[in-house]
């Protein structure tokens, strides 16, 4: 049992969302591959739905058009006839055959099986932009380290293909598993989302220790790494903790972070799936607001590229 | 104003003349565009007056054409408005359209009561005017082209009905032929005394009275109009000088009146004669025949001697020649055609085609673009008029300023100009026969069509065929759905096609039975141009015409080519892509079933979304994709079998202008669950709302197509939602994304960035834009996933208030 397992591990991934044509995740035109899966549960989270592990199911009430096709063919009986929720989650197994009967796309999988080849094939359909634009494909989730010994299998792959290699990473993982992989990645982009364990800890369901220790041994084996920061209003925007943050990045030779303003289109998700953190019940903010926090980063030396 | 160039002015004078000139160009560009577009019937009547004459009717055919034409020009009005620096006029009215009464202008009168009050496209018209209108009618009611196609009255009526409620094709070569883009080079270079004169000299070797004879007779003819068009603007100026108070003014109409005294007669001096001379040749050949299309062409390149020269010397500063330049691209936006709805359904929106064309390389394939070039994109994009159309020409050395200077003004939103492909296009061109020096002076003309300036007679737009609804045909024996009547080839009844290979096979007989229709109808309609309606004032500019002594509508002219429209290929290709999918591969439905649904406009909603999903072209899926690629193809195939009557290839066109959305409207339901009616999609669009995996997997599909074969060229509309396209990332991610099409061998683009508002039309309706990206670092959703809220929150993100 143990290596099928295993096996399954090397070969397959969990993968919910292959996007082409990504211009905000690493430099030029990529295709950012959404791993599922994450050891961090953060309350703010945009991609609610790679919180958890395997295939779940998500019902999209807008497109439903009442046509009842989902009904008699889920094998666990797990299909309501309600307007606003259609699955029963307590049945459910996500096995994704009412998805494929509904004809308005209103009931879907989240999260699909891939094999490292395949994702390989799906990845380099857009090689001839990477070549143009200096893009490449950028792996992010969920964890997708969580997924290391599939990448295993997959980086190698794709590396034969000369293709640029982004990783976004929460940093929580044992070091030698992203070692393993270090050689066929070019850049990685590192979240440190409070310098306080305490806070981490109440808002990501896991303290930073390990975070914080990665990232002072990755910047020794590994030059292109960049530190990243999405700023939450009232949670990690105040003085001293981008200080904190400016002060550790400094002691660890960084000179530049990237700051993403805080949005709520991951709230739009949760109304569809089953999992995920409660509702984050916070107004978005732009670019316009990180002025002073850019400034004050700036004033650490710390140069600061806030996104839009 | 070209008197005071010379010495050194203060700077205070010049900044106060750097506003003038930018009061001038505003004050004309509104004067044109409050403007109510009105109806001219200045040269119908004129026209009419010729013909009527019994004497004029007697003499040989071309010599009739250029006295007409050069009646029309002598007795027309004429009118210089203030503050303008380029002079001439297309119409009676500031901004107006002509008609052509010979031409399509008899069916456009049916709507003569109609102009004013109809809501797309009113045009003004007095009461008189109609009168005058009216009163011409009976004289062309059977003498127009269309009815004198065929001679048998069973045919001519069969033609003109076919016509009037166009299912199957449409033949626009019947309203004229036009259409080129003319050697303004050469009548710059030497003006109409320098034509005078090479006539003369061919003509002293051909019999006298001998056809040749004739149409040597008639350049000359026109020619001399032309000049004396000039020498009527002269005059004018003259006596408004006399009368202007205002001594600035003064002198710019002294100005005008010196350059009309020059120009077209002789060749131009300067810069501003240039323009002058070329302009009164797009007014003269527009009243000559079909006013479409007719295009200046490659300006920045073949004008630049004269612009260097001027700078050189000091004549003219850059500022001057770009007030210049931006008078004239003013100036062509007086023109308007003037339709009946019912030619509006085929072309709306008011289009003239007249293409200007930048960049590209000249006659050894080194870097063209100069100084001239960045003036004619700035003044594109500080107009952003109707007319002319600006086009691009792009290749691997294009310089890097260049480039940038049009991704920027793309990216802010201009859609304009088109891109066009040298490295592709030069090498179709080198295919279809062309010498590669003509072929690396190629400009686009009307829409998207690739022509030898100054050499090419290539009727672009000849004719369109309704490909989709061929598939009806296929699927039903030859009958439409609702009919009983067989209006195709017999073919196979469904209960008995066993494979896609059947399918396929009815589709290529009812292809090439229309096909086949329409090229017998279309070269009727050439023989009549040749007859009825031969065009000396545009053979006189078409390099081959005066060395052949052969009119352009026999073949004169050096390049000759019929171009044909295949309109809706991709709806076609999706159609046959979904019963191979739904009845061959799923087994979903039979055939028979699944003709059964078509006939009752797919009236399950299940069955429509289920085929509404299956793959279509424009998602980088290879099958899908070559389902298009077959069906154009098969179209160019049945082609490469006909020649036309001026000895020309016949050519395929993927671009549509509006025409998909008229076939559309009279086409019943198709497979890929487009319900009857519906429009098709655009040249070589996907369907829309149907590419649902982002621009890279479009273009990937549409770079499958072989464009070094689609010789009339393509319109590949790219859009993109400014939501995803912002900032800086957007406008290197929009450079990089057209390299790489361009790269591998896409020949045409037009990119159209859509106004944030519509963003707020697609909260609203999400059957519109199915498939907005939104692009934010690591996160992953559709526009049309979101809730309502969080829509609102994209948008205002995007800078609009809700």
């Amino acid at each position: 049992m143990g290596t099928e397992k295993d096996k399954k591990h090397k070969n397959y991934a969990v993968i919910f969302d292959i996007q082409r044509f990504s211009l905000h995740d690493g430099p030029g035109i990529r295709t950012t591959i959404f791993f599922k899966g994450c050891p961090l549960s953060c309350a703010w989270c945009q991609n609610p739905e790679s919180q958890k592990a395997g295939p779940e199911m998500a019902f999209y009430a807008e497109q439903c058009q009442e046509s009842y096709a989902c009904t008699g063919i889920c094998p666990q009986n797990a299909i309501l006839r309600a307007k606003q929720s259609r699955i029963n989650y307590d049945r459910c197994d996500a096995c994704g055959k009412c998805a494929l009967e509904c004809p308005f796309n209103a009931l879907r999988i989240i999260g699909k099986n891939w094999h490292y080849k395949e994702l390989v094939d799906e990845s380099i359909k857009d090689k001839d932009y990477f070549l143009d634009s200096k893009g490449g494909v950028t792996l992010s989730g969920g964890e997708p380290v969580m997924h290391v010994k599939f990448l295993q299998n997959f980086l190698p792959l794709l590396k034969k293909h000369g293709i640029h290699v982004n990783i976004e990473t929460c940093g929580v993982f044992k070091f030698k598993e992203i070692e393993s992989i270090l050689l066929y990645l070019d850049l990685i982009y590192y979240d440190i989302k409070h310098i306080d364990p305490k806070v981490h800890k109440q808002y990501t369901g896991a303290d930073n220790r390990l975070i914080l220790d990665n990232f002072t041994r990755m910047v020794k084996v590994f030059p292109k790494l960049q530190a990243r920061i999405p700023i939450i209003p009232g949670v990690n925007n105040d003085r001293g903790n981008i200080l904190a943050t400016a002060r550790f990045l400094k002691q660890n030779n960084q000179t530049s972070i990237h700051c993403l303003p805080y949005h709520s289109l991951g709230a739009a998700k949760l109304a569809r799936i089953n999992s995920g953190p409660a509702p984050f019940n916070l107004q978005s903010i732009t670019a316009k607001d990180l002025l002073p926090i850019k400034q004050m980063f700036q004033g650490e030396g710390i140069h600061a590229v806030v996104y839009d | 104003m070209q008197l005071s160039m010379t010495e050194e002015k203060p700077i205070h004078q010049k900044c106060q003349q750097k506003s003038q000139q930018k009061t001038r160009i505003q004050n004309l560009k509104t004067a044109v565009q409050n403007y109510k577009p009105g109806v001219c019937t200045e040269r119908a009547i004129i026209w009419t007056t010729y013909f009527n004459n019994r004497d004029n009717r007697k003499k040989p055919q071309v010599i009739q054409m250029a006295e007409a034409l050069k009646d029309v020009l002598l007795k027309k009005s004429i009118n210089i408005y203030p503050d303008e620096l380029i002079v001439g006029n297309f119409s009676s009215k500031r901004v107006g359209g002509s008609i052509y009464p010979e031409l399509h202008g008899v069916p456009v009168v049916e709507d003569v009561f109609k102009f004013s009050g109809r809501k797309t496209t009113p045009l003004q018209i007095s009461g008189s005017e109609i009168w005058q209108l009216l009163k011409i009618v009976p004289f062309w009611l059977f003498k127009f082209l269309a009815i004198r196609a065929y001679k048998s009255p069973f045919k001519k009526i069969r033609f003109v009905f076919s016509q009037l409620r166009a299912v199957f094709y449409l033949i626009n070569e019947s309203g004229g032929i036009s259409h080129l883009a003319p050697d303004y080079e050469k009548l710059i270079q030497i003006g109409t005394d320098g034509i005078i004169k090479e006539a003369n000299q061919y003509q002293s070797s051909v019999p006298k009275k001998s056809e040749k004879y004739y149409f040597y007779e008639a350049v000359k003819i026109i020619a001399g109009g032309l000049a004396q068009f000039g020498e009527r603007y002269a005059k004018l100026a003259r006596n408004m000088a006399k009368d202007e108070s205002d001594p600035v003014r003064k002198k710019e109409l002294e100005a005008i009146e010196q350059a009309c005294l020059q120009v077209p007669g002789k060749g131009a001096k300067t810069f501003q004669q240039a323009v002058q001379s070329l302009f009164f040749a797009q007014i003269a050949i527009n009243l000559e025949s079909l006013d479409n299309s007719v295009c200046p062409g490659r300006m920045d390149y073949y004008l630049f001697p004269y612009y260097k020269k001027d700078i050189q010397s000091g004549l003219i500063s850059k500022e001057e020649a770009k007030e210049i330049v931006a008078a004239f691209s003013i100036k062509m936006s007086e023109i308007i055609p003037v339709f009946s709805k019912r030619i509006t359904r085929f072309h709306g929106g008011m289009f003239s085609g007249q293409v200007v064309t930048v960049g590209g390389t000249d006659y050894d394939g080194n870097d063209s673009t100069n100084e001239l070039t960045y003036i004619f994109l700035e003044v594109m994009d500080e107009l952003r008029m109707r007319q002319p159309n600006y086009h691009a020409r792009i290749h691997v050395k294009s310089p890097e300023k260049y480039i940038n200077t049009i991704n920027e003004i793309l990216s802010n939103g201009g859609n304009s100009p088109a891109l066009y492909n040298d490295d592709i296009i030069v090498e179709m061109l080198c295919k279809q026969g062309y010498k590669i020096s003509d072929a690396r002076n190629y400009t686009a003309v009307g829409c998207v069509e690739p022509v030898s300036q100054g050499k090419s007679f290539a009727s672009t737009d000849a004719a369109l065929l309704n490909v989709p609804i061929l598939l009806e045909l296929a699927l039903n024996q030859g009958k439409r759905f609702n009919s009983l009547v067989r209006s195709g080839a017999k073919t196979m009844p469904v209960s008995k096609m066993k494979t896609m290979a059947d399918v396929n096979h009815a589709f290529e007989i009812q292809l090439s039975f229309k096909l086949n229709k329409l090229i017998r109808d279309l070269k009727a309609v050439e023989s009549a141009n040749r007859r009825l309606h031969p065009t000396p004032l545009t053979s006189m500019l078409l390099d081959g015409c005066l060395k052949s002594g052969v009119c352009s509508t026999a073949g004169g002219a050096a390049y000759n080519f019929s171009g044909i429209q295949c309109v809706g290929p991709v709806d076609t290709g999706d159609a046959l892509y979904a019963i191979e999918q739904a009845v061959f591969v799923d087994k979903r439905i039979s055939i028979k079933d699944l003709v059964k649904l078509l006939k009752n406009n797919i009236n399950d909603k299940k069955l429509r979304a289920y085929l509404r999903n299956l793959i279509k072209f424009g998602n980088d899926d290879e099958e899908a994709d070559n389902r298009t690629i077959y069906v154009i193809k098969e179209f160019m195939k049945i082609l490469k079998k006909h020649e036309n009557t001026r000895g020309g290839k016949y050519v395929a066109g993927l671009y549509s202008v509006t025409a998909h959305q008229y076939f559309g409207e009279v086409t019943g339901a198709l497979p890929h669950g487009r319900k009857k009616g519906e429009s098709f999609a655009s040249g070589i669009a996907p369907v829309n709302g149907m590419d649902k995996n982002g621009p890279t997997a479009l273009i990937n599909s549409v770079n499958r197509i072989d464009f070094t074969e689609t010789a009339n060229g393509i319109n590949f509309n790219l859009k993109f939602d400014s939501l995803c396209l912002r900032g800086q990332t957007g406008l290197l991610a929009l450079g990089n994304i057209l390299k790489t099409y361009f790269r591998r061998g896409g020949m045409q683009v037009q990119v159209n960035i859509m106004d944030p508002k519509i963003l707020l039309k697609a909260r609203d309706n999400p059957e519109l834009y199915p498939n907005l990206l939104v692009r934010v670092s690591g996160y992953s959703a559709y526009f049309n996933d979101l809730t309502q809220g969080m829509k609102d929150e994209i948008i205002r993100r995007t800078c609009i208030t809700v």
